[in-house]
């Protein structure tokens, strides 16, 4: 069983002629510490699915369960507290607060929660992410690369069941997207930590164990993945279909 | 360009609206005005138009000095004088009148005017003088007799036939109702009661045997009426004053017209301005943010080849068509605030006559559009000007910011002189001297400083002002009050400049409520520190007169030991302004009156009051370079000269301004020598209560004097200037609700700037309710910021004022309990404001929050 579950999901927007169906029956499972990222050209719906699996978007068919709970047929109060509590999120634009400093950013979806921090754990995850020297500085003082180190920490902070990463290295050179693939591949390992990253980057992908690859709203090819060659490789071979 | 600035108009009709409405509220305030006013100047005009129509000539006593309290303070004239009019060739006619106050008295009820209207008695004039139109029965012509105008009568279901009561100085008398007029054709004079006699009846009851208020005079057919003026000049004495019928239509019509132009147009003209200027800073900081918002559209603009100035022009142009929209709509709507000022007005007892409601282009139309239109695009200046700074590199960037402009550093010098500046002028034009309209533009232009110094000041302030406000919603609401008090400091100039706009509101309710309780206090504590009677007595009708009969009668009642009357009236003092003559029976008022002798005095100067001695106020004496021993000329208004002895001096500028001589050299001064006060003091030891009924038997003959012990008489006080200050309240919410939706303009384009935040925050788990919790809390702490500064500022400058005046014995007296009050009212404001951009908020769509850009 694992900790994210999608059974025949389907997305189709609009009504008529026009609707256009985002995703056509994608199923799958991720298994609690898996560190999985979702491949494919734009268009193919991988950012829907990760909607869809985060609670912000809702399937026009099909069931998810996150850790157990069917969330499809929550109300919003019940997905914000789900959100609250299992699910983490690192954006490409970052999304921090520009008023609050670096460790209050972090800080932030407890203090939404109302849970008082567990100040070690608090300290452990700004030294896993490697922020100790800039927590007093706010975002517009952050380079790119510690502003993204800022919202994998707030992700982290409230051990959420499954971390959501959309293009986490999307806006950013490549040598600050190696530094944060590393910081997310480590806190995964260290943590146990469930993360399903969406991404085109090819380093992004093969930074995680397994990839999934998708295509006209199906999941065409799902494969466990060690290098960046190997992803290069299944790609070509999908290209060539 | 044009098109565009259009366009950015119709595209954004929610923020347009909000906008404009801060513009619609002030000028529909102004333009209401213009109409009220010119209504009350044409009821005016139409009532003295009617009253002098078949009134070729009119005669009256000529006042020594313009009172500007129209002619009722002129004494009568000989009756003598009309055979001797009737001798003059080319009089066709010629006949007196009188004019007096009193009213019915019906089953024991003393009837009164609707909303503070006088209670007038008239004797009847013969045609062609005569220009009611009888409804029913007949005009007076017999001793007993009276007709009554006919609102009058439906007020109080009276008829042609009844037997009722009339007061009178001596006493009710009885009198039959034997007909009801109209007043030309309408049937009310503005609520006044009118109570038509025989010309006999009214010198007698009213003190005016062998005198006649005025003489009305028609001409022989073929004399003009300015011929007739000429000759009846030449054959009269100098005290008469000689005016055709139209002549004196129109004079008295120009004197309610002063009257209305020199207090009641400035007063609300000057509640529309504030109106008017809290608008300024809501189009102000609606322009500031949306030029923020819109940086990469500028930006986007210079790339493709705009200019600066086309720039600068399409925002002006924006402001352009908003304020000529909104003021358009404000002058319409100004018609129903006309409306609702009279009802107010009538509401709390400032009746006045009002003819159709009129626009005229000027200054109706004009003034309102003009302003309107210039505060609007005067507010748009510096936002525009900011919109030609963006550099056009700022389209390809994200997160562009824009170059500080060339004073930035200056700032907060400039705004803390600003603000002194103004408090300077505010003394200056209270203690200064020079004409009255300079000296009220000058603490005008003074509060309209300190307010815009004080914003400008305010930005530094917001941070530790929002940390402290934000502390204890901090500790309640979590997460929701420590974002919202993020978000207030986020940007202190707008949040510095949104609660400015209500600090202007609060701020002139929190100025009035201490300066009137300050001038309340002051008579209350005279009242309470020197009169020493047991019961204040007075007309129902303000400012008529206690008869002195009235005042035999209460001394005569069982358990009084001393009553005494007390009359004042207007004289010219030397060759300057005037003060007031107080006159008082010296016997009697030191057992009612407790005086505070300076310069050595004591009760026994009392002795020597009489003939032409004179105990005078400090201050009076202060102002004419008096010393006990030295002398003052006074002239009454009908022209007498006396020259008058200071013997001493008092201190009482609140009760007593001015000076005192007996009742016999007052009677001298005054044309009418009744009191208009009179103070009873029972002796030691009795009942009071039994002692006040018996007060009350003794002067049941005099149903238009109204006992009450001195305790009610200070809350029938206090009750009056709580409504006047409700009235102020009512023209200032005006201001308040426009800094409202100053408010929730800015909260809106906050939320709308702040859109992918909000999604983050929704997406990591901030529930709706605490998102909305979020909003509510920045709009309190907005507001609370509002109330407090407008608190700081009103204070400050009813402290000023109160300075300016403390000679007058007005003092400084903080209204806690009101001051609390604002601040609430304040945080209501906030609360009220949130709504609207808070559901907004909360309904975002997070993924689409998400990806907004």
């Amino acid at each position: 069983m694992g900790v994210i579950e999608a059974k025949d999901v389907t997305r189709r927007y609009g009504e008529g002629d026009a609707a256009v169906d985002a995703l056509r029956g994608v199923s799958l499972d991720v298994p609690a510490g898996q560190f999985a990222a979702v491949m494919g050209p734009s268009g193919s719906g991988k950012s829907t699915l990760m909607h869809i699996l985060a609670g912000l978007d809702r399937p026009t068919s099909g069931t998810v369960t996150i850790d157990g709970t069917e969330i499809t047929t929550l109300n919003d109060k019940r997905l914000t507290l789900l959100r609250r509590h299992n699910i983490g999120f690192i954006f490409q634009f970052f999304n921090l607060l520009p008023t609050l400093t670096a460790e209050e950013n972090i800080l932030l979806p407890l203090q939404i929660a109302g849970t008082k921090p567990d100040d070690a754990w608090v300290e452990a995850v700004i030294e896993r992410v490697g922020l100790g020297d800039r927590r007093r500085h706010r975002p517009a003082e952050l380079s790119g690369g510690q502003q993204q180190r800022v919202a994998i920490a707030r992700a982290l902070v409230s051990r959420p069941t499954v971390i959501f990463a959309d293009e986490p290295t999307g806006n950013l050179d490549s040598a600050t997207s190696g530094e944060i693939l590393t910081v997310l591949r480590e806190a995964v390992d260290s943590y146990q930590q469930t993360t399903v990253m969406v991404t085109h980057d090819v380093n992004a992908a093969a930074t995680a164990d397994r990839a999934l690859f998708l295509a006209d709203g199906l999941i065409v090819r799902d494969a466990p993945c060690n290098a960046a060659s190997d992803i290069m490789a299944i790609m070509a071979e999908l290209a060539a279909r | 360009m044009t098109r565009y600035a259009l366009r950015s108009i119709a595209s954004h009709k929610l923020r347009t609206v909000l906008t404009a409405i801060a513009i619609v509220l002030g000028t529909a305030m102004m333009a209401g005005t213009f109409v009220i006013t010119d209504q009350i100047r044409n009821a005016f005009s139409e009532i003295f138009g009617t009253s002098f129509a078949g009134t070729d000539v009119y005669l009256s006593q000529r006042p020594a000095f313009g009172s500007g309290s129209g002619q009722d303070q002129v004494g009568p004239l000989p009756a003598s004088l009309i055979p001797r009019v009737r001798q003059v060739p080319g009089v066709a006619k010629a006949d007196g009148q009188i004019q007096a106050s009193g009213s019915l008295v019906v089953h024991g009820k003393y009837l009164t005017s609707q909303g503070g209207a006088p209670n007038l008695v008239v004797s009847t004039l013969p045609k062609p003088f005569n220009q009611n139109t009888l409804v029913a029965g007949h005009y007076p012509n017999a001793h007993g007799q009276v007709a009554l105008i006919q609102q009058t009568a439906t007020d109080h279901h009276l008829h042609v036939g009844q037997h009722v009561g009339l007061t009178t100085l001596g006493g009710v008398q009885p009198v039959t109702i034997v007909g009801i007029f109209k007043f030309g054709n309408v049937a009310s004079i503005g609520g006044a009661t009118v109570i038509a006699t025989t010309f006999a009846d009214a010198q007698h009851w009213y003190d005016r045997v062998d005198k006649a208020s005025t003489i009305s005079v028609a001409a022989d057919h073929g004399i003009s009426p300015g011929e007739l003026r000429r000759r009846l000049q030449a054959a009269l004495p100098h005290f008469v004053k000689v005016q055709t019928g139209t002549q004196a239509a129109k004079q008295q019509t120009d004197q309610v017209s002063n009257s209305i132009n020199s207090f009641f147009t400035p007063a609300l003209l000057a509640f529309a301005g504030a109106a008017v200027l809290v608008g300024a800073f809501v189009i102000f900081n609606t322009f500031s943010i949306t030029v923020a918002q819109r940086m990469r559209e500028f930006a986007m603009l210079r790339t493709i080849g705009a200019m600066r100035r086309q720039v600068l022009l399409t925002v002006l142009g924006e402001a352009l068509v908003i304020g000529i929209a909104a003021s358009v709509i404000g002058i319409v709507a100004g018609v129903g605030f006309a409306k609702l000022l009279g009802a107010l007005f009538k509401a709390v007892g400032f009746g006045l006559p009002l003819a159709a409601i009129k626009v005229h282009a000027w200054p109706g139309v004009i003034v309102p559009l003009l302003v309107g239109v210039l505060v609007t695009l005067a507010a748009s200046i510096a936002p525009a000007r900011r919109a030609t700074r963006v550099p056009p590199i700022a389209a390809l960037r994200e997160g562009a910011v824009l170059p500080p402009g060339r004073f930035t550093r200056a700032v907060p010098y400039i705004a803390g002189l600003v603000l002194v500046i103004g408090i300077l002028a505010v003394f200056q034009g209270v203690t200064g001297s020079g004409p009255t309209t300079a000296r009220l533009l000058t603490i005008a232009a003074g509060a309209i400083l300190s307010f815009i110094g004080l914003a400008m000041v305010s930005k530094y302030l917001i941070r530790p002002l929002a940390r402290a406000i934000g502390w204890p919603l901090g500790l309640r609401g979590g997460a929701s009050g420590r974002l919202a008090r993020e978000n207030t400091t986020r940007n202190t100039g707008r949040t510095a400049v949104t609660a400015a706009a209500l600090m202007i509101g609060i701020g002139l309710v929190v100025f009035f409520s201490v300066l009137i309780n300050g001038f309340k206090q002051s008579f209350l504590g005279s009242i309470d520190t020197s009169i020493t009677s047991s019961l204040i007595i007075e007309n129902h009708s303000q400012g008529a007169a206690v008869p002195t009969a009235a005042v035999k009668a209460a001394a005569h009642a069982p358990g009084v030991a001393s009553a005494s009357g007390i009359a004042f009236t207007n004289v010219r003092i030397n060759k300057g302004g005037t003060d007031v003559a107080n006159g008082v029976d010296p016997q009697a008022l030191p057992k009612l009156y407790m005086f505070q002798w300076q310069k050595g005095g004591s009760d026994a100067l009392l002795g020597r009051l009489s003939g032409t001695n004179a105990l005078v106020e400090e201050q009076f004496a202060k102002s004419h370079h008096l010393s006990p021993g030295s002398t003052f000329h006074v002239t009454s208004v009908d022209g007498l000269r006396l020259t008058l002895h200071e013997i001493g001096q008092y201190k009482d500028p609140v009760l007593f301004g001015g000076f005192m001589v007996s009742r016999a050299t007052y009677g001298q001064l005054a044309t009418d020598s009744n009191p208009q006060v009179l103070l009873v003091r029972y002796a030691a030891g009795v009942n009071t209560d039994q002692t006040t009924k018996a007060v009350k038997a003794a002067l049941h003959r005099y149903p238009d004097v109204n006992v009450q012990t001195n305790a009610q008489f200070k809350a029938s006080f206090s009750k009056q200037i709580n409504q006047l200050l409700y009235l102020l309240y009512i023209l200032l919410a005006m201001s308040v609700v426009i800094s409202l939706f100053g408010i929730v303009n800015t909260l809106a384009l906050s939320v709308f700037e702040r859109t992918r935040e909000i999604g983050m925050l929704r997406a990591i788990g901030t529930t709706r309710f605490q998102l909305r919790e979020t909003i509510l809390y920045e709009s309190v702490i907005t507001a609370i910021i509002g109330g407090l500064l407008g608190i700081v500022i009103g204070v400050v400058l009813a402290w000023v004022v109160a300075l300016g005046f403390r000679s007058s014995g007005i003092v400084f007296a903080i209204p806690y309990g009101q001051v609390i009050l604002s601040l609430f009212v304040a945080a209501i404001a906030g609360v009220v404001a949130a709504a609207f951009p808070a559901r907004r908020a909360a309904r975002l769509n997070v993924l689409e929050a998400l990806q907004y850009e």
